[in-house]
């Protein structure tokens, strides 16, 4: 990179003359601006300026476009452009006389720039003390013949200085366009490519929009990076701009004590049906279905549009609200958009806890899979919540499982339940004590642990450590045998259950020793359940050990009783 | 860049048109099928100001519908590389925000925008400076310039930069 200084100064006594020349002037050093750092502006006239320009673009090789634009520019504002009226003509009544000073006939500005003609002569003779006029007069003509080139480019260059050109084309839009197609000059092909190559070595494209780089504004048409369709079409990032802006929100939101959270919708958050899949038992809903013109109070809600009913799992609106305190939150479904779109109005009303952070199936970069790639948290920060763990195979340690929430008779046959469903009941899940409400209280202790308790430094942290140790809480201190849960023959270390358990903290056993606390079976005649009668240990189905995977809490042992099977 | 230019298209009529109405009906068609479409060669056409000729009609074979070439006067709207424009926010995320200027949807990056302006999350996402004066959030209304573009059929896409003098907020919501 050049740190490029110019030195471009209008002594105060031309003040009428500086803000006709500042005005004109922000393109050539904005364009620096962005690349070279700051332009300083310093003595000597605008002429003497772009000489420097001109000897310095000569000295730093390759030659920087950007040199050589403003080299233009300044070579435009002085002999070329119709704005710069008065200098035009100072510049052509020095091409006529051949010499180092200025006619003093301009029409526009004639006594402001009679000063500033002047100033200039003055300045050029100082400027111009070591070398001859003759060299000056060489230079002046070679930018001129660059100059006219550079026009040409310009042209093709998609208005790269459109804003000057406009001047000369006015309103000739098809003609700029034919240009545009056909490229007229092969020079200008050329410095156009050199152009291009030159800006491509500059920019690293760290994402597009609408296939266009989103720093340099090129084309750009390689399908890297991860789509994110979610927060606006046509807008894809690439790896390394992933994981820079991870970083940079990690640090903003661990600031304001915050962590992600990923929600689900269906049988997470809100449970939904379509209209004729509702049982007969179930047409009393459809009069007791919650207005739409206010969604914040209502949790049953008939959307004739879409052909569903939906019902909010109790507690969900508490749960969200206190939740957005702790975690920015995302939604992500395997529903579709529309309905991914729908169900956040209904949840969150107001926009005040998604913004556009919802993710749907049409999202995702796998089929039938969600990711955290589409989501722009560091994964040690993010907590998921979902009712299905066969779609984050490779998140699982971010999961928090949740048991699924039946309300219509629909979705209980859907996972082949046979029961009778909430809604047909006319029941519901218990509001202070339901899945929503205890994963809460989870939720909460594991923001409590990742911010309060771990000793290392914050940004090292990792969530998924925290939640091994809360869940490695829930069942600790107990020991447990099992009896008659897993099949003859199988590998009890491999049982679902038995992992499950030690998730959860209890340590397994196959044989039974007076420092066991509970036998899990599936029948009270079995040789260990009578053993546990007799020594007054606990009994308790395998639903215990699910129970408090689910309620991330130790259930009471009364509520789970072993049945004795008939065959027994 | 709004321009005002002539275009040409063939317009095909159906015979139920046909009578005293015909010229009326034309028009009307022709403003229907043409005003808020987007073309890569002009770009967006915002309205139709008036009908220049309309061309001798030729009857299609078998159908009984006329084509008609008509020239018409149009407004349309087409960014370039390096225009300033004045746009409106529509979105505001820790990539960077979009923008609206009519049809035109705009883009610009957390890379073009002032390094001393940052990002704060919350229901009302924005991009602010320290000492809090100026605010970019939706609603907001920013002058940016325009470094890359691309139209679409129906769409015109820009990339734009707020990383140079004179450009930012014009209009904040918040104060206004």
């Amino acid at each position: 990179m050049y740190l490029l200084t110019i030195y471009i100064q209008v002594p105060p006594r031309n003040h009428q003359t500086s803000p006709r020349f500042s005005t004109s002037f922000p393109h050539s050093p904005q364009a620096l601006n962005t690349r070279t750092g700051h332009a300083t502006t310093h003595a000597a006239s605008p002429r003497v300026s772009y000489l420097r320009l001109l000897l310095l673009s000569r000295v730093l090789q390759p030659p920087q476009p950007l040199l050589l634009r403003s080299v233009r520019f300044l070579t435009r504002s002085l002999s070329s452009g119709p704005a710069f009226k008065f200098s035009t003509a100072q510049t052509k009544a020095h091409k006529q006389e051949n010499e180092m000073s200025f006619a003093t006939d301009s029409p526009v500005h004639s006594s402001s720039s009679d000063d500033f003609a002047a100033l200039i002569d003055a300045e050029l003779g100082v400027g111009s003390s070591g070398s001859s006029s003759d060299e000056h007069d060489n230079e002046e003509e070679e930018i001129d013949g660059d100059n006219d080139d550079n026009d040409h480019e310009e042209n093709e260059d998609d208005g790269e200085d459109e804003l000057t050109d406009h001047r000369n084309k006015r309103c000739k839009i098809e003609k700029l366009e034919d240009q545009e197609l056909q490229g007229s000059t092969s020079q200008g092909l050329i410095e156009e490519k050199l152009e291009v190559s030159l800006k491509k070595d500059i920019c690293t494209h760290p994402g597009s929009f609408g296939q266009m780089c989103i720093l340099c504004g090129q084309r750009v048409d390689d399908e890297s990076g991860v789509t994110f369709g979610y927060i606006h079409k046509g807008l894809r990032l690439g790896n390394d701009e992933i994981v820079r802006l991870r970083s940079t929100d990690m640090k903003n939101l661990l600031h304001h004590k915050k962590l992600y959270l990923v929600l689900d919708l269906d049988h997470t958050l809100l449970n939904s049906t379509l209209l004729n899949h509702l049982t007969s038992e179930e047409e009393y809903l459809k009069a007791q279905s919650d207005s739409l013109q206010d969604v914040s109070k209502g949790s049953l809600f008939m959307l004739d549009f879409m052909h569903m009913m939906t019902k909010l799992r109790p507690f969900v609106r508490t749960f969200l609200k206190e939740a957005s305190e702790m975690f920015e939150m995302y939604i992500y479904t395997m529903g579709d958009r529309p309905y991914a779109l729908e169900m956040a109005k209904l949840l969150d009303p107001k926009q005040e806890y998604f913004s556009g952070r919802v993710i749907s199936r049409d999202d995702g970069t796998q089929k039938h899979q969600k990711g955290l790639d589409v989501v722009l948290g560091q994964e040690s920060a993010v907590v998921i919540l979902d009712d299905t763990e066969n779609a984050w195979t490779k998140h699982k340690d971010n999961l928090i499982l949740m048991e699924r929430y039946h309300f219509f008779a629909s979705s209980c046959h859907q996972f082949g339940f046979n029961c009778k469903s909430l809604s047909q009941l006319k029941n519901d899940e218990s509001e202070p004590d339901g899945a929503l409400a205890s994963v809460l209280k989870v939720l909460r202790q594991v923001h409590h642990i990742f911010f309060d308790e771990l000793d290392s430094d914050l940004a090292s942290r990792d969530v998924r450590q925290v939640l091994k140790i809360v869940r490695k809480d829930v069942l600790k201190d107990c020991k447990i045998i099992f009896s008659r849960v897993f099949p003859t023959k199988f590998q009890a270390e491999n049982h679902l259950l038995w992992k499950m358990a030690e998730q959860l903290g209890a340590t397994c056993s196959t044989e039974t020793d007076s420092s066991v606390t509970h036998v899990v079976s599936t029948d009270a005649g079995t040789e260990k359940s009578r053993w546990a009668v007799k020594e007054n240990k606990f009994l308790v189905h395998p639903r215990w050990i699910e129970a408090a995977n689910f309620l991330w809490q130790k259930q009471p042992e009364e509520k789970f009783p072993v049945s004795q099977t008939k065959n027994q | 860049m709004f321009f005002h230019i002539v275009l040409e298209r063939n317009m095909q009529l159906h015979p139920r048109h046909f009578g005293r109405n015909l010229r009326e009906n034309l028009v009307s068609k022709l403003m229907k099928d043409v005003e808020g479409t987007c073309s890569g060669r002009h770009g967006f056409v915002v309205a139709i100001t008036g009908i220049e000729n309309v061309g001798k009609g030729l009857i299609r074979d078998g159908t009984g519908f006329v084509t008609f070439p008509v020239k018409y006067q149009c407004v349309v709207f087409r960014p370039f590389k390096g225009e300033i424009l004045e746009a409106a926010v529509t979105m505001v995320n820790k990539m960077g925000f979009f923008a609206e200027a009519g049809p035109v949807q705009i883009f610009v990056s957390n890379h073009l925008i002032p390094d001393d302006m940052e990002f704060q999350s919350g229901d009302m996402p924005n991009y602010t400076t320290s000492d809090g004066s100026v605010k970019i959030q939706k609603d907001s209304e920013v002058r940016l310039k325009i470094i890359g573009t691309r139209v679409d059929a129906t769409e015109i896409f820009c990339i734009g930069t707020i990383k140079d003098d004179f450009l930012g907020v014009i209009n904040d919501p918040t104060t206004a």
